[in-house]
């Protein structure tokens, strides 16, 4: 560890997060480290003094303005739609029952068919499935 | 009185006035936030009233399981950034307020510790205030700003560093 990882565990420390180094093991660096006793009790100063702040209570009245916008626009319901997914799985199944069929070699073509049909439902649903929506990514 | 989840899933079933509860309730907060990341109030309500609209317009992927403001901030700093981005300018910076008057601090100080923090990157103005001013623990602005938790640990480290820089030997 060099005197800036001393340093950011330091001042998390000081904000009362956990550390990866203990309380001691910091210490022991700073008891021979002066350049970084001196940069903690800096930052301690400007920490100390924003610590005493508050955020200044903004006053707004938004809803009039975002009324208009939204009242021009359809609310879009969330509705599982089934029936693709019923159409998709008779399909499965007839496909099934095609490749039993004995005495009949469709070869590859017949192989992809099972992927044909996955990629039309998705197609179907207006639906990337290799998109990742990082709107669904919150905190725990 | 209604709460958020019951005022979000009215939204869903089409009463859209339901989300003026939802909005009055955090549009305060909310330009609070962008105030701080834009450093310019008129674009702070701006960039709040469409974020409240994004918003909206996305209710149908909000987990009612989760709170919705974290959700409702990711969408609101992608505003505020969008709209730097839209103007070419760095930071369109004026005189602005972002902390409260308080006892035991002259006007002469705040307003200094005010223009050392209108003088950083919006990014550590930004992440300084979460911390500081709200009183956000590291795993929940690691959340907000969608950034692993050690990378908070740093960012703030260089931002204190930066805004202790810009007030040394500034104050009385």
């Amino acid at each position: 560890m060099n005197c800036e990882d001393i340093l950011i565990q330091k001042m998390a420390l000081i904000d009362g997060e956990k550390t990866e180094l203990s309380d001691q093991q910091i210490n022991e660096h700073l008891a021979i480290c002066e350049n970084c006793r001196q940069q903690i009790e800096l930052l301690e100063n400007t920490v100390g003094l924003l610590k005493r702040q508050k955020r200044r209570a903004q006053t707004a009245d938004l809803w009039s303005a975002i009324e208009k916008q939204i009242s021009a626009e359809p609310v879009e319901v969330f509705k599982i739609k089934w029936q693709p997914f019923v159409l998709l799985g008779v399909l499965l199944a007839v496909y099934k029952f095609a490749e039993m069929v004995p005495e009949r070699d469709f070869g590859w073509a017949l192989r992809v068919i099972p992927f044909v049909l996955v990629a039309l439902l998705f197609g179907f649903l207006k639906e990337n499935p290799f998109k990742i929506n990082t709107e669904l990514i919150l905190e725990k | 009185m209604m709460d958020d989840s019951a005022a979000i899933e009215k939204c869903l079933k089409g009463e859209k006035d339901a989300f003026r509860y939802v909005v009055k309730r955090y549009q305060a907060q909310a330009v609070g936030h962008s105030t701080a990341i834009l450093g310019n109030r008129q674009d702070a309500l701006d960039a709040a009233q469409e974020a409240f609209i994004d918003a909206f317009q996305a209710l149908k992927n909000f987990d009612r399981e989760q709170r919705f403001y974290p959700w409702f901030y990711v969408l609101l700093r992608h505003r505020c950034y969008k709209m730097i981005a839209k103007k070419h300018a760095a930071e369109n910076i004026e005189e602005t307020e972002i902390i409260a008057p308080q006892n035991g601090l002259s006007n002469e100080d705040r307003m200094t510790l005010e223009k050392g923090l209108l003088s950083l990157s919006k990014e550590d103005r930004e992440i300084i205030t979460l911390k500081y001013l709200d009183g956000f623990s590291y795993d929940e602005i690691a959340g907000y700003l969608e950034i692993p938790r050690g990378t908070v640990m740093s960012r703030l480290f260089y931002a204190r560093r930066q805004l202790q820089a810009k007030l040394t030997g500034k104050f009385h």
